[in-house]
């Protein structure tokens, strides 16, 4: 079970609630389990999020495995100059 | 990870230097074809209206025009990111902002197009306008578009606001309650524009049979042909988009602002249209960066330890919802190991041009506001900015203010390498002031694609997808040299249009070195792979026993077989015969980019008489993970400080009551001359990121981060007062003193 | 738009005089980029650069005789002119970039009127005097009464000048221009001062005179500043009563360039530096 943590503004869609224990392989997974497990999130995850996975930042790849002791950071996606 | 290069650290000559110095390199104005028209752009004359109507008639019948369009002829798309982009490039129903486009006439001459463009009637209807941005948090303000305000936010702020965001982790109250001073500040700083030398220029070409070539300045074609043919309502396959050379761009070219224009005006008169824009219309109606209001609120132990930091940051990005202000909450605090941070933001409209990304976009300010209270922390409390910084300095394993934990990070090397430098140490003149200042960014990774070709003569062509905007060919030329084993000059890299090469994300991000490098890498070892089978085949033994040594097949021990080396050439020369050309593509969305931290260190001189601040040393202090073309990168980090050093002392957008832009040109709108700035002297260091064949982090962007603060602190030290504003131009400091 | 070349003065006065919307080329500098910015169409664009003459610099009674085609360049590799009027060559040498150097000139830093230029205060404060061609035939004018307003100055229909005097000067005399802009270089002047000194043997100040730019609706002598100086040896409390008579010499505008109280304040700290200058060029001990 990966260990997600909610960060910020985005807990305002899970009620309060900044990490979960979630069971996935991949991040598509992981993603697909949120939105379901928070239907309020479901907007924001379609419109596109990074994810730090055990401190690496990942931009939108579905098939990253996540381990059972990843930690993973669900974040708004960012764009550069 | 690779340790020992032969290529990557040398300094070769830039491919692009010779045609740009001689005036041979073609931008986007310098395209030009036999029959094309040229077209000029109508642009709204009040801060907000309603347009009543437009009667194009009169224009319409001058002789030699021969299209013009207004918003109504653009349908409406589904996607609505792309239809506010569609809405900033030709207003409809309303102008939204001084500047704003609400009518454009393709004609057969440029002196024609401007005659025509006097003869558009359009009768407006004045509304309400609102320019500063806690005015336009405020309940009551005039509100920009309905509908739009961020999802669970309350009455207090007003439908202009966009965005909310928050990060961070502990409990901030309980922080504030172990600290033994507390500052809380408020800081405000200007719109400021990315100032690239180039106008926004392009050349666009589409027929009645739906084919359409556009060529222009970006910094992503790939982006330009998704956008412009979803407005358009084209196939994308049907866009074929080249990507000008660039002069510059720093996250302002990463839209589009008249390129589906001059696709309309083309479409309608049948012919190719070209449209440049004015130095004039690119300050009032291309991007430039968010302006600022923010409060800064930090507790420190005496011996200099953080408790406890909140920041709440209000950015307004002009006529149209964004979602920018994050990164300046996920930024704040980035440099510190903290146990209790918050970082709150805002996203607010307004009355002015549409903002789009400079150069580590929203990081900067808030930044700077962060960087300046911890510098009135040490100031009061008596300790070493550089000190106090490393006992608080986020170092790999650091829980980040932001969420994740840092991997290798060169923060705490950067403070050493500062406090180490000759510079900390020089005396001071009088009237004189030193400020040091951290600074972060992310970097991104994203999508690319190379092709590789290796020629019968033993040379290489690269084809890649990203603009180059800061020497990007000549160090994926030194990636694929390097992973190859050849000599830099045997390789040609070059930007391949959108026809030529798969889809690559836009040049933004400081990502185009990390992550087309990979795919370089990645390229260079299919084409080996392929090379090796090709000398296998000719030494009649297995492809798995053939290795690639320093440029060359060779067997891979005795057992494999007793044969010479065989060079790329030699392989090259013979592939006709032994299986056809031999190329290595590589295609793929690379993540791990590695962050980037810097820290700035400035000595400035304050006039007491004037006001007039002169900058009198700067050395600038950056992990780049492995610098690749160190001139390069120190180019990199020496603009990037010139621009801050900008942003600090001289630059912004300046509003009237009227809500009408009132510098739009580069002699009001002060950027730094070069006889305004010292040399830079930038101090590369080297932490590689793990996620990275070579160790390379991006380096653009982190560079514009520190020096607003660094600046700032060093003027506080110099007059004895600090400035909570920025810019700080002589006269707010003259009357500060 | 019609474009001449003018072969003498005679053909450029009656070509102004035609009554069609004409303007003067000289540099260029300023009427061009009017044109491309589209505040100006001229249907008439005269251009005297070849007018025998007025590419001159000419030594006339111990002073300088500048022509109204010489450029900023030109005037800055004279020798001669930069020994004698070093104040009103720096004053020229700032308006705008290198390139802009090799075309603008001095007089049309005047002609343009603008309550900024650069040039203007430094002439002033020399006792510059202008020669006008006009349908009447030719006059001589001090730059001082040329003056009328923004944008505009006292030449009449079909005017214009053809030189600059700068006239001869003393044993001991020096003088300079400062201008404050917010960065170092390609500016517009937010105050700026020209100051011209002669001295006697004692290193005391004989004659002063001082002028100001960007701080009312023209560049203005200021009559009190250079007597505050006089007799003096550019002591402290001199210098202090000059920048006072500079300050209450000021009418501003508030702008992006600068408030009002901001442009006061320049205007007497240029003043009095451009003072020290001067000084220092005529031979004063500081």
């Amino acid at each position: 079970m990966a260990r997600v943590v909610i960060f910020g503004s985005l807990r305002a869609f899970t009620n309060g609630e900044g990490e979960m224990e979630i069971d996935a392989q991949t991040t598509r997974e992981l993603l697909r389990k949120l939105a379901t497990l928070h239907p309020a999130l479901a907007e924001t995850i379609e419109a596109g999020v990074s994810l730090a996975i055990d401190g690496e930042v990942f931009k939108e790849a579905w098939f990253t495995p996540i381990s059972a002791e990843s930690e993973v950071v669900v974040m708004p996606l960012m764009v550069g100059g | 990870m690779k340790q020992d290069f032969k290529i990557l650290g040398t300094r070769p000559i830039r491919p692009d230097g010779l045609d740009k110095v001689t005036g041979k390199a073609m931008f986007g104005s310098d395209k030009s074809v036999t029959g094309m028209l040229h077209a000029r752009i109508l642009r709204s004359p009040h801060a907000h209206a309603e347009i009543v109507s437009i009667d194009t008639s009169k224009a319409e019948a001058l002789a030699g025009v021969k299209a013009v369009i207004t918003g109504d002829d653009f349908a409406d798309v589904e996607n609505r990111w792309a239809r506010y982009t569609m809405q900033n490039c030709m207003a409809q129903g309303r102008a939204l902002y001084d500047g704003h486009a609400v009518a454009a006439v393709a004609a057969i001459s440029k002196t024609v197009a401007a005659e025509a463009l006097k003869l558009i009637e359009v009768e407006y209807k004045i509304l309400p306008h609102v320019t500063d941005v806690d005015e336009a948090m405020a309940p009551g303000a005039p509100v920009l578009h309905e509908g739009v305000k961020a999802r669970k936010l309350g009455d207090d702020v007003s439908g202009n606001t966009v965005g909310y965001y928050s990060f961070g982790h502990g409990d901030i109250e309980a922080g504030f309650a172990n600290a033994e001073l507390v500052i809380d500040r408020t800081f405000k700083t200007a719109a400021v524009h990315q100032g690239y030398i180039e106008p926004h220029g392009c050349l666009a070409d589409l027929g009645g049979d739906g084919r359409g070539e556009l060529w222009c300045s970006t910094q992503g074609h790939y982006m330009v042909r998704e956008v412009c043919s979803e407005i358009l309502g084209i196939d994308s396959s049907q866009l074929r988009v080249t990507a000008s050379e660039i002069g510059g761009g720093f996250g302002g070219k990463t839209t589009v602002f008249i390129e589906p224009v001059a696709l309309k005006l083309s479409q309608k008169a049948g012919k190719p249209v070209k449209l440049v824009m004015s130095r004039e219309e690119v300050f009032r109606a291309s991007g430039p960066t968010m302006s600022a209001s923010m409060d800064i609120k930090i507790g420190m132990t005496k011996a200099g330890k953080i408790t406890g930091a909140h920041a709440k940051l209000r950015y307004q990005g002009g006529a149209f919802p964004y979602q920018m202000v994050m990164m300046g909450a996920m930024s704040a605090f980035a440099a510190y190991d903290l146990e209790h941070v918050q970082a709150e933001g805002w996203d607010v409209m307004t009355n002015r041009p549409k903002m789009i990304s400079y150069r580590a976009p929203g990081a900067p300010m808030a930044v700077y506001a962060v960087e300046s209270v911890m510098d009135e922390l040490c100031q009061k409390l008596e300790l070493d900015p550089i000190d106090t910084r490393l006992m608080n300095a986020a170092r790999e394993g650091t829980k980040s203010s932001y969420g994740p934990t840092f991997k290798a990070i060169g923060l705490v090397e950067a403070l050493e390498a500062a406090k180490a430098h000759p510079h900390y140490s020089a005396p001071l003149a009088p009237n004189t002031g030193r400020g040091v200042s951290c600074g972060f960014w992310f970097n991104f990774g994203g999508q690319v694609s190379v092709s590789m070709a290796i020629n019968a003569d033993g040379t290489v062509n690269l084809i890649e997808g990203n603009p180059d905007i800061g020497g990007s060919r000549a160090s994926i030329s030194m990636m694929a040299a390097e992973a190859l084993g050849i000599e830099y000059d045997r390789i040609r890299t070059i930007v391949g249009d959108t026809a030529s090469v798969g889809f690559s994300d836009v040049t933004d991000g400081s990502r185009v070195t990390f992550a087309v490098g990979i795919a370089t890498i990645n390229a260079a070892n299919a084409a080996i792979k392929e090379m090796c089978k090709r000398a296998a085949k000719i030494w009649e033994i297995d492809a798995e026993a053939v290795e690639w040594v320093d440029g060359a097949a060779q067997p891979s021990g005795h057992n494999a077989g007793n044969f010479p080396p065989m060079s790329l050439a030699e392989i090259a020369a013979t592939s006709g015969k032994t299986g056809g050309p031999i190329a290595g593509h590589h295609e793929g969305a690379p993540d791990k980019a590695g962050v980037s931290f810097g820290v700035h260190m400035v000595d400035v001189e304050v006039d007491p008489e004037t006001g007039f601040t002169s900058i009198k040393r700067y050395t600038a202090f950056q992990d780049v993970g492995k610098a690749i073309h160190p001139a390069y990168v120190e180019g990199q980090i020496q603009g990037g400080a010139v621009q801050g050093i900008g942003w600090a002392l001289n630059e912004e957008y300046i509003y009237g009551e009227d809500g009408l832009l009132q510098n739009p040109g580069f002699l009001d709108y002060r950027i730094p001359v070069a006889s305004d700035l010292p040399m830079i002297d930038a101090v590369i260091i080297e932490v590689p990121n793990p996620g990275h064949p070579y160790g390379v982090r991006g380096c653009g962007e982190t560079a514009i981060v520190p020096p607003l603060a660094a600046v700032s602190n060093g003027v506080a030290q110099a007059i004895g007062v600090r400035m909570f504003e920025l810019p700080m131009s002589p006269p707010k400091i003259l009357k500060a003193l | 738009m019609r474009y001449v070349v003018a072969k003498d003065s005679r053909e450029a006065v009656a070509l102004l005089n035609t009554g069609e919307n004409a303007r003067l080329l000289a540099g260029g500098t300023d009427v061009l980029v009017q044109m491309k910015l589209g505040n100006k169409a001229p249907s008439l664009l005269v251009d005297i650069k070849a007018i025998i003459g007025f590419s001159d610099i000419s030594a006339e009674n111990g002073g300088f005789r500048i022509g109204a085609a010489v450029s900023g360049a030109e005037m800055g590799e004279h020798a001669g002119l930069k020994a004698m009027w070093p104040g009103v060559v720096e004053a020229v040498e700032l308006i705008g970039s290198t390139q802009v150097q090799g075309r603008a000139t001095m007089v049309g830093n005047l002609c343009n009127g603008s309550p900024a230029a650069d040039a203007v205060p430094a002439m002033l404060a020399a006792g510059a005097v202008a020669r006008i061609e006009g349908p009447s035939g030719t006059r001589d004018m001090q730059v001082a009464d040329l003056l009328e307003g923004p944008g505009k100055t006292k030449l009449g229909k079909a005017e214009l000048i053809s030189s600059v005097y700068l006239p001869a000067r003393p044993e001991r005399s020096g003088d300079a221009y400062l201008r404050f802009i917010p960065r170092t270089e390609m500016d517009i002047a937010v105050a700026s001062a020209g100051v011209n000194l002669v001295l006697d043997e004692n290193g005391c100040v004989l004659e002063a005179t001082v002028a100001l730019g960007a701080v009312a609706p023209t560049a203005v002598m200021v009559p009190n500043a250079g007597a505050a100086l006089v007799g003096s040896p550019l002591e402290e409390q001199a210098l202090e009563a000059c920048a006072a008579a500079c300050e209450a010499a000021c009418n501003p505008i508030d702008d992006k360039r600068g408030t009002v109280e901001f442009r006061t304040k320049i205007a007497g700290v240029m003043a009095t530096r451009a003072a020290k200058i001067a000084y220092t060029r005529a031979g004063g001990q500081l």
